[in-house]
């Protein structure tokens, strides 16, 4: 691992820090996380309360607490080491996008903490695993980059539930993960971003699917300052599906970012992206989503939809979907749209008795529904949707 | 019930309504025939309190009080009801939801307690079997993917669930079959029967003959150039509406 971590660290100071240029970053800033340099691991804050949770892996400025894993009855379902332990390069390969990625580098170079989990092979059962990410910001300028690896093994059922919990001052949170999936397995990954210290946010998701393979991602993400999330997904074996759902609000300054690429690999195999922004005030939005399919993947079944909805006129909503098709018997589709409240909708409520301000919670309401009931995971659904209402009325 | 006078109304600086003199009282049904662009949609719309349509002159008065400047949504609580020629389709909000908004909006306008989710469920289901439609369609989102014909069983849906005191059909009766015509027919029927009164925009007779209106207008370029009774509406369908505009 430290050969990696060195050429990372030299590929990041090859590379220097994102500029408008890169296609990725042409609508995102990055010079204001320059500042976030000081990695701190130790904390003052008392984590019984977060220990009680059950089936929780409970992460403290990147570090796994060790002492959560009792209250978890998957415990001897998982074999846990540190990443940075592992020796198998194949395990640690991550996407050669990312590579080319300055802060994946960074990210890669400077962790200190992250887990391998390894699902145990045969366990056909479904295991839920909530993971919390409690960060603990003494200081200003506090960079917190980990790196974590699921692997499911054949058959294995798996839905991960990420959430975030900041404390202290604002920081720049950097993600890295790997999920391998192998044949048959099912992998439901669901995150939740919101935060109240306008920390900075960004995230890696590579995910790697074999053989029949069924992944679903999951999203949703709120006050946040500055949210990037990369996702990639390798569909490598016949059969692998991706789906793609998520949902972010933002406003005053915020900055949503979701950058999608699926490699459609091998024959047969579907995906779907849905991703669905509400931008109030100044905030802006960026979609980013390509599918290639390659020679070969015929019968590739795969569609993208990026809706925006702007609730001020100062808001803006990059998007940018793409198609590469190299294979001829596929079908694929894209589509966008970006645009303010149908005034004819809003009248449509009105002409029965609704005043407008209920008929604009209603209306935004059901454009972030479209997407929340698609989520696979009963906990975001919920949070999502109870969020909602504070968010409108804030 | 209503009385309009003089009602000029533009659209994107254009006049189309030419100074409207109309009125229904409590318990009459009037039906307005007219070819195409001839203004009666825009009628249909200003009544409804839809800003796009802009009165630029004359006076529109419910039951003695001046509504010409009123919101959308406080001619409904005052109980006017537009069936809309094409209803918008909302994806995400179902019906159910949509609909008891709207009942508890007015209940609350009339100070009165929230309908429950049973009560407005057992309401619904009668109004919906007399419509011919199933339960389901109270699952459905607004408009959604729903053919011709549902939306305008939608909107008499809308209608006999509000009942309002003054409804305006526009072009309800367009794209029906004939049992499809029937099963409207009675809805309004049903409506009018409680005194309401209603005012029904059509390009045919055919509706008309179902319901037999009190009194029928001809619109010609956007002012009322004859009226009369169900008649002078059989007459229009066989000799067209060339003869009036002379």
């Amino acid at each position: 691992m430290n050969e990696i971590k060195n050429n990372s660290y030299n590929q990041f100071k090859k590379l220097g820090y994102p500029t408008k240029k890169l296609e990725n970053w042409k609508f995102s800033n990055s010079s204001h996380l320059k500042k976030y340099n000081t990695i701190i691991s130790d904390s003052n804050i008392d984590i019984k309360e977060y220990l009680k949770i059950k089936n929780t892996l409970c992460f403290l400025n990147g570090a796994l607490i060790k002492e959560s894993l009792e209250n978890c009855d998957f415990k001897n379902e998982i074999l846990i080491s540190n990443t940075i332990d592992i020796k198998a390069k194949d395990t640690i390969k991550m996407s050669e996008n990312f590579n080319n990625e300055a802060l994946f580098n960074l990210g890669i170079a400077k962790f200190n903490e992250g887990i391998f989990i390894e699902f145990k092979k045969g366990n056909k059962d479904h295991i839920q695993i909530n993971v919390i990410n409690i960060y603990d910001k003494k200081s200003e300028n506090m960079f917190a980059p980990t790196f974590n690896i699921f692997k499911l093994n054949k058959k294995n059922n798996v839905s991960i539930f990420e959430k975030d919990i900041n404390h202290g001052f604002d920081s720049f949170n950097l993600r890295i993960n790997k999920f391998i999936c192998d044949d048959d397995s099912i992998l439901n990954h669901s995150s939740i971003y919101q935060d109240d210290t306008q920390s900075n946010l960004l995230r890696y998701n590579y995910y790697q699917a074999n053989t029949n393979t069924i992944i679903n991602i999951d999203s949703f993400n709120c006050e946040s300052s500055f949210n990037k999330d990369f996702i990639e997904i390798d569909l490598d074996k016949s059969g692998a599906e991706a789906t793609v759902n998520a949902l972010n609000l933002t406003k005053n300054d915020e900055h949503a970012d979701n950058n999608i690429l699926i490699n459609h690999k091998s024959e047969h195999c579907n995906s779907s992206q849905n991703v669905r922004n509400i931008l109030q005030n100044k905030s802006t939005s960026v979609f980013n989503g390509k599918v290639i399919v390659f020679e070969g993947a015929q019968k590739t079944d795969s569609n993208q939809s990026n809706k925006n909805l702007l609730l001020s006129k100062e808001a803006t909503a990059h998007s940018n979907p793409q198609l590469e098709i190299y294979a001829d018997d596929v079908q694929c589709g894209h589509g966008s749209t970006t645009g303010a409240l149908d005034k004819n909708s809003i009248f449509y409520f009105q002409s029965r008795g609704i005043n407008k301000e209920d008929a604009i919670q209603i209306l935004v309401k059901a454009f972030a529904h479209t997407v929340i009931k698609t989520f696979s995971d009963d906990n975001i659904k919920k949070n999502a949707q109870a969020y909602i209402d504070k968010w409108m009325n804030e | 019930m209503i009385d309009i006078k003089n009602l000029k109304v533009s659209v994107e600086e254009k006049e189309i309504l030419k100074g409207i003199n109309l009125e229904i009282p409590e318990g009459e049904v009037h039906a307005i025939m007219g070819r195409n662009g001839s203004g009666k949609s825009t009628l249909a719309n200003t009544l409804a309190g839809n800003e796009k349509f802009e009165v630029t002159d004359g006076l529109i008065h419910m039951n003695g009080l001046d509504i010409t400047e009123m919101s959308a949504e406080n001619r409904s609580l005052n109980g006017i009801f537009v069936c809309f020629q094409y209803p918008v389709a909302i994806p995400g909000v179902s019906m159910a939801y949509f609909l008891r908004a709207a009942i508890n909006a007015h209940l609350e306008n009339q100070g009165k307690e929230e309908m429950d989710a049973l009560e407005f469920l057992n309401q619904s289901k009668e109004i919906l079997k007399k419509l011919n439609l199933d339960d389901s369609f109270l699952k459905r989102s607004i408009n959604d993917g729903f053919s011709g014909g549902e939306k305008k069983k939608s909107e008499i849906f809308q209608l006999l669930s509000l009942n309002p005191k003054f409804a305006i059909l526009d072009e309800t009766d367009s794209g029906l079959d004939i049992d499809a015509l029937k099963i409207v027919a009675d809805g309004v029927k049903e409506f009018n029967g409680k005194k309401n009164s209603t005012l029904i925009i059509t390009h045919y007779e055919r509706l008309l003959e179902y319901i037999n209106p009190d009194v029928v207008h001809i619109m010609i370029d956007g002012k009322i150039v004859k009226s009369g009774d169900m008649k002078l509406a059989r007459q229009v369908e066989e000799k067209g509406y060339s003869w009036l505009a002379k």
